[in-house]
């Protein structure tokens, strides 16, 4: 028989008049999930401890309205009923009650779901005239009894409500199962958890407040979902993602449009919503239905540049309308935490009650104002916060909210790097013990050694092949090295890239991988950097350091001599010795035919010596000339320049420090580069044709033809024709576009391109069709990660799949994760990923604004800089300054109607005129003339920074003369002058260096930093930064303080 | 659409069972005397009426005679009061014609037609209670009912349901479940020799996962088999009894 004991029951549910009458199946074995069961249960998976001295079960209050506190890992032993989440997919919807699915997948927290409804014995039906929360508490309660007497009372029970007539009425039922209120029970239990008491108070405040609201409406209220949906099938409503602008984040919002089923001619790819009333209590990010208004109402976008916040512009909105809408309903909310900083008081507040409510400005500009209500307003002054939005009733304008933690006081470094960090959601606790106890054990006293078993099942090429690395200098998270020889008398190479075998040291599934999936990559800040993985295995285990026996995984290529045709590709785990830790200034110098000492030659003899070397620059030029050949493989299928795709925010940035470290982008770059895209390409076809429904792969779609409007107007201005029909044309039409003048504005071109480009995303080839799989910045048809495992959890899921693949059984592949999990994973991943970068971005500005802060612009020479004009607005202009990597506006018209006039020596003054925009150029015209800026235009900029209380402090560029700044010489002496400068740097770093070794600690401990963020394999502004302050020790003592708090 | 967990992480389904558990099947043979054959057939709350008349002559129009074997006419039909909202139910609609259509093809698999040359069997089921596997339980109710009148057939013909939620088959469907946008499909078999007597599918299913489904399907079926064949014994004894009194 498959069926097992049953009873039949009926549930009756009233809706719509209906009478449904439903089955619910009682069994008698339902797994209890706990380590002391008697009973032998079915448990699997996770399991509740059996040293607790009790376990807690929430009632469907608790469960609503306190899950938060629960999600503490320090609460352990909880047992949610089914009940309690039912209640809270149908009250508190479908993110909270995922939210509440992942903490009970999660098995780092101890908490189990207890199908209480459908055990034979905890089942209680709902009685005649029974409340549906009498019912619930009552279903809860006897989950509980059941699970006292299941457990022969080995356990105590505790049920923690917030309703006390429960706590009256079920507290002396039974004995051995306690029923507590939450304050209680964290009073008696957790007396010392004080993070959980702050949060109880702050949610139980913020509920209070929520049922004393006032009745008079400030919104419209939204739509019920049924006829939200109607309508957006009828077309009469549109769907989408409400993204409100970052500079007019008062009035103006955009609605962007998921597909373009529906696209006609005049609504374009967005709605405009303008005003508070018309967002209707839509937050940043979450998906909205909106409504169009009718044509005349539409409005138009502000091309302005404005100064600061506030500023009413009227008679602006002649611009060319675009469609416009308002929000009649919200799909999904996307709330997250969000940082606010709770303004100083002005004056003392008379508050009748102990506790205080207070708008808090959030360091997001986008977000509007948090209510909240809290008992330490005093304390809390100035201090950032993070906050959690609760609801936003019609009644109120600004939604209400609840604390979760104080980050510190605003304006010190670590709560501003906090900051950065919360606000793009990334979680980065320090590694757990038990995550600790995974790893292998290497210290001195007990060395990790090679497994004997491991050697068997790998390929041993530690003798028969010259393995080496080339990365940045110092680097110590190794994760790729390469091998080239020579086959059958020059006839065939051999390429091999090898690279670093983490997932032999972490499982799927274990601690440590969870961990890593959840983080999806390696944070790099500017000053710190947050790990994927524990760094016994980041910088020893997985590194392929030089001289030590390594696992990896390999792909070793046979190809042609003169075709370079691929004749075999190997795939496989093997035991690597590199030879060799080269860096990128080493290899090319050896490439060079240069003498350079290197440093695994130093104690060998000299004849000898001698043939290692020659052997060592033998497989270098093997190794370039493939790489070479492989470039212009991918030239003519189209590819653009590598830097212009993927890390080209981050080049933008450098720009400036090519300018001043010779950095040059070196041949050797390009060719471990080549080589690591070759390896990831055969890696993905290999994982794509095994896997043809479930293989995490990259793609790069090709990007919207409007996004390059800007980039072609721009290139016109100076006379150049950029063709964008496809990424060959573009990449040809890019080589075109120099200037002889100036080297920069190719550089600025590729910058806009950069701009539109859309995102490279992993995705699983189950979702996709295989011609979406094309990359359009590298130009293959297919692409994935596959070389750096150490700081990538992507490719950690391609190392598994490359794995299975090898092994070829069907039975492996039944265990990996099916389309829809790589898919999830994937789009995890990209979000993460997406958040790095952000989080990196912002932490550069976060220096550069600490950088000027504490100079005086006036007199500072580091304050004035050369800029280039690089886009025109309606009243400045928007300026790239190349020495810093900065780009920020520049206004020729200030707020009392004063425009900037260029005087006869070049100089720049205001005075009262017009302003004119063109396609090209920008004029003001005042009493004494006219001056006018274009395109590409050199100016001086001096360069302040605006702080603000609330939000990040920016950076102020203001124009100083018409002229390129002076000390910056013209183009083509430019690098000799860089060279002068270097060399300057150079002997204040040393000098700095000798004067206190103190200092030379803190330096190092930098450059290792940056030698972490050069894993990208770009010099990033970080050290242009150092540099530039090393150079400030000599003259500022001020800047040592800075110095000072950043270390 | 969002809404319905259909199958929880702890692998329960809506109603409480796992999925590939059957709801609970009973039923009653010989509950009218007018027939040659009757059978009242709960599957859960879905409940049948299937009634035999014949072998006997062709009535009607005796041009769709066949010479060598008998015909199956078969009718389907739901009780206005048979679901949530009462409703009238002409005959002949689409709905139940198809449904009539595949019990036909259903039983003239089963039922050992060529012993009955020129002759005529109908079949006659009338659903009283709709919770999903219509189809399924009209063909366990008739085929009790065509033992019942002593019709000789090769095999009991089982139907079941079966739907595919996150990559899992789930057996027997329940109104709720099928109506929740699960791509689901009918089997009826004569599960001694694994004969599949009609398979029935209108939803988008992936190549791969057809396979799985089919033998989850079986599996339901011999399930029920097992139970019919109970009802059936039981049936027997008490007639048996009956008589010898």
């Amino acid at each position: 028989m498959i069926r097992t004991e049953k009873i039949l029951h009926l549930k009756n549910n009233r809706g719509r008049r209906l009478r449904v009458v439903r089955e619910h199946y009682l069994r008698e074995e339902v797994p209890c999930y706990s380590s002391v069961c008697q009973a032998g249960c079915p448990n699997g998976g996770k399991v509740l401890p059996g040293d607790l001295t009790h376990y807690v079960v929430p009632d469907v209050g608790v469960g609503v309205d306190y899950l938060e506190i629960l999600e503490f890992q320090e609460m352990q032993g909880i047992i949610f009923t089914q009940t309690v989440c039912q209640a809270v997919q149908h009250s508190k919807g479908r993110r909270q009650y995922n939210r509440l699915r992942n903490l009970l997948k999660d098995p780092r927290h101890d908490c189990v779901l207890f199908s209480n409804e459908f055990q034979e014995y905890s089942y209680c039906p709902r009685e005649k005239g029974e409340s549906q929360e009498e019912w619930q508490t009552r279903c809860v309660y006897s989950a509980a009894v059941w699970y006292h007497n299941h457990l022969a009372g080995l356990m105590d029970i505790v049920m923690i409500t917030q309703d006390q007539d429960t706590v009256t009425e079920y507290s002396s039922l039974n004995s051995g199962v306690y029923v507590v209120s939450v304050q209680d029970y964290l009073k008696n239990f957790w007396p010392d958890l004080q993070g959980a008491h702050e949060l109880y108070a702050s949610i139980s405040l913020a509920l209070q407040v929520k049922e004393s609201e006032g009745k008079e409406e400030e919104y419209r209220d939204h739509l019920p979902a049924e006829v939200l949906d109607a309508g957006i099938k009828s077309g009469r409503y549109i769907q989408g993602t409400l993204n409100v602008s970052k500079h007019r984040a008062q009035t103006e919002a955009f609605v962007m449009l998921e597909g373009f089923s529906n696209k006609s001619s005049d609504i374009g790819w967005c709605v405009l919503v303008h005003g508070d009333k018309a967002r209707n209590r839509a937050v940043h990010g979450d998906i909205v239905v909106v409504e169009l208004l009718p044509k005349s109402e539409w409005k138009g976008k502000v091309t302005a540049l404005t100064e600061g916040q506030g500023e009413e512009k009227s008679g602006e909105d002649e611009r060319k309308p675009m469609a416009t809408g308002r929000v009649v309903g919200v799909q999904q909310r996307n709330w997250r935490d969000y940082v606010v900083t709770v303004p100083p008081r002005e004056g003392p507040q008379a508050q009748s009650r102990n506790f205080q409510r207070i708008l808090t400005v959030p360091w997001d500009h986008r977000i509007p104002k948090i209510r909240i209500s809290t008992q330490q307003a005093d304390t809390l002054q100035d201090h950032r916060v993070v906050v959690r939005i609760d609801s936003w009733e019609t009644s109120s304008l600004y939604p209400n909210g609840h604390t979760v933690r104080v980050l510190g006081r605003a304006g010190e470094l670590d709560t501003e790097v906090q900051t950065i960090v919360v606000e793009n959601s990334i979680s980065v606790p320090p590694f757990s013990d038990a995550q600790l106890r995974e790893m292998p054990l290497n210290s001195a006293e007990n060395p990790w050694t090679v497994d004997p078993a491991q050697v068997e099942a790998r390929l041993d090429i530690r003798q028969s092949h010259l393995v080496f690395s080339i990365d940045p200098k110092g680097c110590e998270d190794v994760d790729d090295t390469l091998s080239v020889r020579c086959l059958a008398d020059g006839k065939l190479f051999e390429l091999g890239v090898h690279i670093a075998d983490v997932t032999h040291f972490v499982k799927e599934g274990s601690l440590t991988d969870l961990e890593a999936r959840s983080r999806a990559t390696t944070y790099y800040l500017a000053d710190r950097r947050y790990d994927m993985l524990p760094a016994v295995l980041s910088s020893d285990l997985c590194s392929l350091l030089g001289g030590v026996d390594r696992y990896a995984m390999s792909v070793i290529w046979e190809l042609d001599a003169h075709t370079l045709a691929v004749n075999k590709v190997w795939y496989g785990r093997t035991i690597i010795r590199s030879s060799y830790q080269l860096h990128y200034e080493l290899a090319q110098a050896l490439l060079n035919g240069e003498q350079v000492p290197v440093p695994e030659l130093a104690q060998v003899s000299p004849e000898q010596k001698d043939s290692r070397l020659a052997e060592l620059t033998q497989a270098l030029e093997t190794l370039t000339f493939i790489a070479r050949h492989l470039r212009a493989q991918r030239d003519r299928g189209g590819a653009l320049e590598l830097e212009g795709v993927e890390v080209r925010a981050k080049l933008d940035e450098q720009k400036n420090i090519t300018a001043l470290v010779p950095r040059q982008p070196l041949e050797v770059h390009e060719t471990v580069a080549e080589c690591m895209i070759y390896a990831n390409h055969w890696v993905a076809r290999k994982i794509q044709e095994t896997f043809p429904h479930q293989a995490l792969l990259r793609r790069h779609p090709p990007p919207r033809q409007e996004f390059f409007s800007q980039l072609v107007e721009s290139a016109k201005a100076r006379g150049f024709n950029i063709d964008t029909t496809t990424n060959k044309t573009l990449a040809d039409s890019l080589e075109r576009a120099v200037d002889p003048e100036d080297s920069l504005v190719n550089r600025l071109l590729r910058m806009m391109t950069t701009q539109a480009m859309s995102e490279a995303l992993y995705f699983s080839t189950g979702a996709l069709t295989v011609p979406e799989f094309y990359h359009y910045g590298l130009a293959l048809d297919c692409y994935t990660h596959f070389t750096s495992p150490i700081r990538r959890y992507a490719d950690m899921v391609v190392h598994r799949l490359l794995t299975a693949a090898i092994a070829e059984e069907k039975a492996l592949s039944k265990m990996l994760a099916s389309n829809k999990e790589v898919e999830q994973m994937s789009q995890h991943i990209n979000k993460k990923n997406r958040a790095a970068k952000r989080a990196q971005k912002l932490s550069t500005e976060l220096f550069q604004c600490l950088f000027f802060k504490d100079r005086d612009p006036q007199s500072d020479p580091h304050c004035m800089a050369d800029g280039i004009i690089y886009s025109i607005r309606d009243d400045g202009v928007l300026v790239f300054v190349p020495e810093y990597g900065i780009k920020a506006p520049v206004y020729l018209k200030n707020r009392e109607g004063q425009v900037v006039m260029v005087q006869q020596d070049g100089s720049c003054e205001r005075t009262s005129g017009t302003i004119r925009r063109h396609r090209d150029h920008i004029s003001t015209t005042s009493a004494c003339g006219t001056s006018t800026f274009r395109l590409f235009d050199h100016i001086t900029v001096r360069i302040s920074v605006s702080s603000s209380h609330c939000h990040a402090d920016r950076i102020h560029l203001e124009i100083i003369s018409n002229k390129p700044y002076q000390s910056s010489q013209p183009a083509q002496p430019h690098t000799e002058a860089r060279c002068q400068l270097v060399r300057e740097v150079v002997r204040l770093a040393e000098e700095a260096h000798q004067q206190a070794q103190q200092k030379e600690a803190r330096r190092s401990k930098f450059s290792r930093e940056e030698r972490e963020f050069c894993q990208s394999k770009t010099p990033n502004l970080y050290s242009l930064l150092e540099e530039v302050r090393e150079l400030a020790l000599m003259d500022l003592e001020m800047v040592g303080q800075v110095c000072a708090t950043t270390a | 659409m969002a809404g319905l967990e259909l199958l929880s992480d702890q692998g329960y389904r809506l109603d409480g069972r796992k999925a590939t558990e059957v709801r609970k099947v009973q039923a009653r043979m010989g509950v009218f005397a007018q027939a040659d054959g009757s059978a009242y057939l709960e599957q859960g709350n879905t409940k049948a009426l299937a009634v035999v008349y014949g072998p006997h002559e062709m009535r009607g129009s005796r041009s769709r005679t066949l010479h060598d074997r008998a015909v199956i006419n078969c009718q389907y039909s739901m009780a206005t009061f048979s679901t949530a909202e009462r409703k009238r139910r002409p005959h002949g609609d689409r709905k139940s014609t198809e449904m009539s259509l595949h019990l036909k093809q259903t039983f003239e698999a089963a039922v050992m037609t060529q012993l009955y040359p020129r002759s005529q069997i109908d079949i006659y089921v009338k659903i009283l209670q709709s919770d999903g596997g219509n189809y399924s339980v009209c063909v366990n109710a008739a085929t009790l009912a065509v033992i019942d009148a002593g019709i000789p057939m090769r095999d009991y013909v089982c139907a079941c349901t079966v739907g595919f939620v996150d990559e899992t088959p789930l057996a027997d469907l329940c109104y709720a479940e099928e109506s929740g946008g699960v791509s689901s499909l009918a089997l009826a078999l004569l599960p001694r020799g694994g004969q599949i007597a009609l398979l029935q599918m209108d939803a988008r299913l992936h190549q791969d996962h057809l396979e799985a489904l089919i033998e989850a399907a079986m599996i339901a079926c011999k399930g029920v088999s097992k139970v019919l064949d109970e009802v059936v014994r039981q049936h027997l004894q008490e007639v048996s009894m009956l008589t010898a009194e």
